[in-house]
Formats: C-alpha cells, sequence, structure tokens
C-alpha cells in the first residue's frame, strides 16, 4: 500500500497562495480559484481543468466521439459500452428521473432539436422516448429498449464541477471555487454567491454566503427566443415533449452541483412538488423574479457562514 | 404566482448600485509561458489592410474590428496572439497558441471584465445606501465574481478564435 504524504509530517508548514484561472469550456466560461501550497497548487488547477475537460469529451452533445453521441447513434437492442463517467452521470439522471417521476428526463432531445436548440444526429428515431427505453446495465454498459436521442446538458455540467473540486481535494488544495458558467461549488473559504436578476440579467442580487456547497441556475434571459410566435427556451417539459419559457430565475443549494443542476429543471417544471423533493435531498430552492426571491427548503447552518441564505 | 407557496419564504429586492467584476489572470508573459513553457517569443505585431480584412472576415464569417495583430512568433515554431472580444456587458483579453501546423494549442482568458447592476435585500445593507444616488456610486468592499447565472455563453470567444485562426492564414502565415 502507496502511503500519503500528510501535512504533519512536513518539516515546516508551506504558505497557502492563491492560484485564479479562467477558461472556456463546456459551452461557458469556466473559472477555477484555489489556495493551496505552492509547489503543487499549479498542476492541481490544471489537474482540475483536465477533469471538465474529460467529462466534455465524454458528454458533450457535439462532439461526434463522445459517449453520448454513441448512445445517440447506437440502435435498438445493441448493448454498448461507455466509459464508467458517463455511466455514473447515467445512474444520477435516472435516479432523478425516477424520484422526479419524470419531470427530470435525458432522453428529451428531440424536443432540443427540434427547436435548434441541439443539432440534429445522423441516427433518426420515429417515436418520442423516455428515460424507461434506455436501459442501464451493469460494467458500464447501456441498450436502448426503444432508440432515441439523450442530452446530458441538464447534469453533466454540475457533475463536472464536482470533479473538479474533488480533484483539487485529491491534490491537497486548502480552499476553492470552481464556477462554470454559474454552476458553482465551494469548499475550504465560505465565498458570497450572486444571482442574476430574470428582469435585467446584468443586475446582481447578493444571495448570502455559500461554504462546503453548491448552487446551480436555470434562467432563460441568455438562451431564451421567439419560435412560431412563442417565447422559448432550452427546458424541456417531458409532459408536454416541448420546449417552455419560464420568467423566473431557479437556483438550487445542495451538497453537489450535479444534484442541484438537476434539481434546477425539476423545481422550475413544478415548484409545488420542490418541498417534499428538496428536503429528501437536503437540498434548498431559490426562485427569483423581478422583486421577489421566494426560498424553500432547510438552509444547513453548518454549510453557511456569516450570513445564512434563508432570513 | 402560479403555484401554492405556503412552504415559501418570500423576500423583497431592491435596486441599489452598480459593480464589477475585474480579473486579471495572468501577464503577456505569463501567459505566453503557460502557452508556450520554455519557448523564446519574438513581437511580431501587424496592421491589416482593407484587403486583409476582407479576407478574414470572409473566411471567418467575423467582423474585424481591430486592424491591430498582437503576435508574437515563438522560436519553435507557431504563434501567440493576445486577442479580446467585447459582449454587452463583458469585456475579455484571452491568448491563443497556434502550433506550427496551424492548429490551436492552448487557450487562455488573461483578463476578464463584466459590469453589473447590483441589488440587495438584507434590510441591513439596504440602510447604509439611504440617501445615495446613482451620480454618487458606492465603492463596494469586493469585487463581485461568484455569479450563480444562466449560462453566459463562450460563443463570442469561440468567433473569436475563428477570426483568429483566419489571421493566422490571411497575414501571419
Amino acid at each position: 500500500m502507496k502511503l500519503r504524504s500528510s501535512n504533519h509530517l512536513r518539516a515546516r508548514p508551506v504558505a497557502a497562495v492563491g492560484l485564479e484561472r479562467m477558461r472556456p469550456l463546456l459551452g461557458t466560461i469556466v473559472e477555477i480559484r484555489a489556495r493551496g501550497a505552492e509547489p503543487r497548487l499549479g498542476s492541481a488547477v490544471a489537474a482540475a481543468f483536465a477533469a471538465i475537460e474529460q467529462v466534455q469529451r465524454l458528454m458533450s452533445f457535439h462532439d461526434r466521439r463522445s459517449d453520448v453521441s454513441r448512445i445517440n447513434a447506437a440502435q435498438a437492442g445493441t448493448v454498448l459500452r461507455i466509459d464508467a463517467l458517463t455511466h455514473t452521470v447515467l445512474r444520477a439522471a435516472w435516479a432523478m428521473s425516477e424520484r422526479s417521476q419524470g419531470l427530470f428526463d435525458a432522453t428529451i432531445a428531440d424536443a432540443l432539436v427540434r427547436h435548434d436548440f441541439l443539432p440534429r444526429p445522423e441516427a433518426e428515431h420515429a417515436q418520442p422516448v423516455t428515460f424507461r427505453d434506455l436501459e442501464l446495465l451493469a460494467r458500464n454498459r447501456v441498450r436502448w429498449h426503444r432508440k432515441g436521442w439523450i442530452d446530458l446538458g441538464g447534469i453533466a455540467k454540475g457533475f463536472a464541477v464536482d470533479r473538479a473540486i474533488e480533484t483539487l481535494q485529491a491534490h491537497g488544495v486548502v480552499s476553492a471555487l470552481v464556477n462554470a458558467g454559474g454552476d458553482l461549488r465551494c469548499f475550504g473559504a465560505p465565498e458570497p454567491v450572486y444571482l442574476r436578476s430574470p428582469g435585467d440579467p446584468s443586475v446582481l442580487v447578493r444571495l448570502g454566503v455559500l461554504a462546503d456547497g453548491a448552487i446551480a441556475t436555470s434562467a432563460g434571459y441568455f438562451s431564451e427566443r421567439e419560435s412560431g410566435g412563442q417565447r422559448i427556451g432550452p427546458l424541456v417539459d417531458p409532459r408536454r415533449a416541448a420546449c417552455v419559457s419560464w420568467e423566473r430565475s431557479v437556483s438550487v443549494i445542495a451538497g453537489t452541483c450535479m444534484i442541484a443542476d438537476a434539481l434546477t429543471k425539476v423545481v422550475a417544471l413544478a415548484p409545488d412538488g420542490a418541498p417534499a423533493r428538496l428536503e429528501l435531498l437536503e437540498a434548498q430552492a431559490l426562485i427569483l423574479d423581478r422583486e421577489w426571491l421566494w426560498i424553500c427548503g432547510r438552509p444547513r447552518p453548518s454549510r453557511f457562514a456569516g450570513e445564512r441564505i434563508a432570513a | 404566482m402560479s403555484w401554492n407557496a405556503g412552504p415559501w419564504v418570500v423576500l423583497p429586492v431592491v435596486v441599489v448600485s452598480s459593480a464589477a467584476h475585474a480579473t486579471t489572470y495572468f501577464s503577456t508573459e505569463q501567459a505566453q509561458q503557460a502557452i508556450f513553457p520554455g519557448q523564446r517569443l519574438t513581437a511580431a505585431f501587424v496592421t491589416l489592410s482593407d484587403s486583409q480584412a476582407k479576407a478574414i472576415e470572409q473566411a471567418s464569417g467575423i467582423d474585424v474590428r481591430n486592424r491591430e495583430v498582437h503576435a508574437w512568433k515563438v522560436e519553435g515554431g507557431g504563434w501567440f496572439v493576445l486577442d479580446e472580444v467585447v459582449g454587452k456587458h463583458e469585456f475579455i483579453t484571452y491568448a491563443v497558441g497556434i502550433d506550427a501546423s496551424g492548429a490551436v494549442s492552448g487557450l487562455e482568458i488573461v483578463d476578464y471584465r463584466e459590469t453589473y447592476g447590483y441589488q440587495v435585500r438584507d434590510p441591513a445593507w439596504r440602510s447604509q445606501f439611504v440617501g445615495k444616488t446613482a451620480a454618487d456610486p458606492l465603492k463596494l468592499s469586493r469585487d463581485i465574481r461568484n455569479v450563480s447565472g444562466a449560462t453566459l455563453s463562450c460563443k463570442h470567444i469561440a468567433d473569436g478564435v475563428k477570426r483568429v485562426l483566419a489571421t493566422y492564414e490571411v497575414a501571419l502565415k
């Protein structure tokens, strides 16, 4: 067994320094800020970006070599082996689908393709499908019962943030924050968190201070557009198999960014059912409109320092 | 509201002031070393002619707003180009590394600036701003940077890289 070096064995403490980097990834801009011991900090941040790039490579809808594209090209009945990371995200997505009675569903890509939010894959499929039509098998394999398309856009960004955070922790970083275009998670030092106002996304609202937690936000202000006289965004309501518009900004605070990311869609589609679902996942939802901030779910005081998110 | 708001706590938010996120991630030299570690770079700035600008616009489909190309030639082959894109509220300087074959070998954001309006809901926060007007801008004690907003697209950076690659083909290669 390999022994890990631990801090108390060092001859003298190494002063913590800060490092900040920002790169365009995951279709957005990703910022990583980390504090830790000097010599290893640069490689820790580089490894965190590499972890995000790996998730992008495996789960991008646009990259034809990704696992998602391979699943979208596979015919019904074919058993397909995918990367363990992709299988992990699929299992989390399918668990969220079960828990939300299908409100979260990664197999709604056809509605996003129909409304030009995603490019059309080559392998067509005829009938609409649900998450139950893609079976998750043991040993990182999957099989369509009825062929469809998946898009992990509603969960993989949060997972990428979690992977980056875990990578930084594994490298002994003391304190860090990863923000992938609004899906963010931090550990160590508490961080103030802001939301964009849905009335004017260039206006910010200070929420409070987040410590050792994640927050993700879904809002239509940058992505919505007109289609057939209606305003639509890249949020699909599986009950209608259609893209919908939502005026408010919906955020979820949770222990992991993947859960926060996926839950924002569920809360946006069914705020009525939010209290029970949030309770179960130890999460908190924040809905912001032009004038009001609506908060639901118990804030976990241990996770928030200074001002608490809920009043 | 359109849902049963029973279990929800409701708080008002109000407009207060403006704020900004401004971070410099690299100096030019640091960005050069990040993308081309250990290499010697020589400045080779170029001013594009009308016909070159037109050719770049045709090849990339992106407007050329700045005729000055901030480019450095890399000793071991390749180019380092410092470029900027301007969005509605943001201003981004980024560096592109182009290898000897003309492919992107590195991309780093060097400087990011975004301006915001700013709202708070906390009564304590609000009270300190009573009497302040837009003509009397607040100095916020810290930079705003942890925005959990919906995705700010990186499309303008992708467009910028497309323009830089076309610039390489037309004016640097």
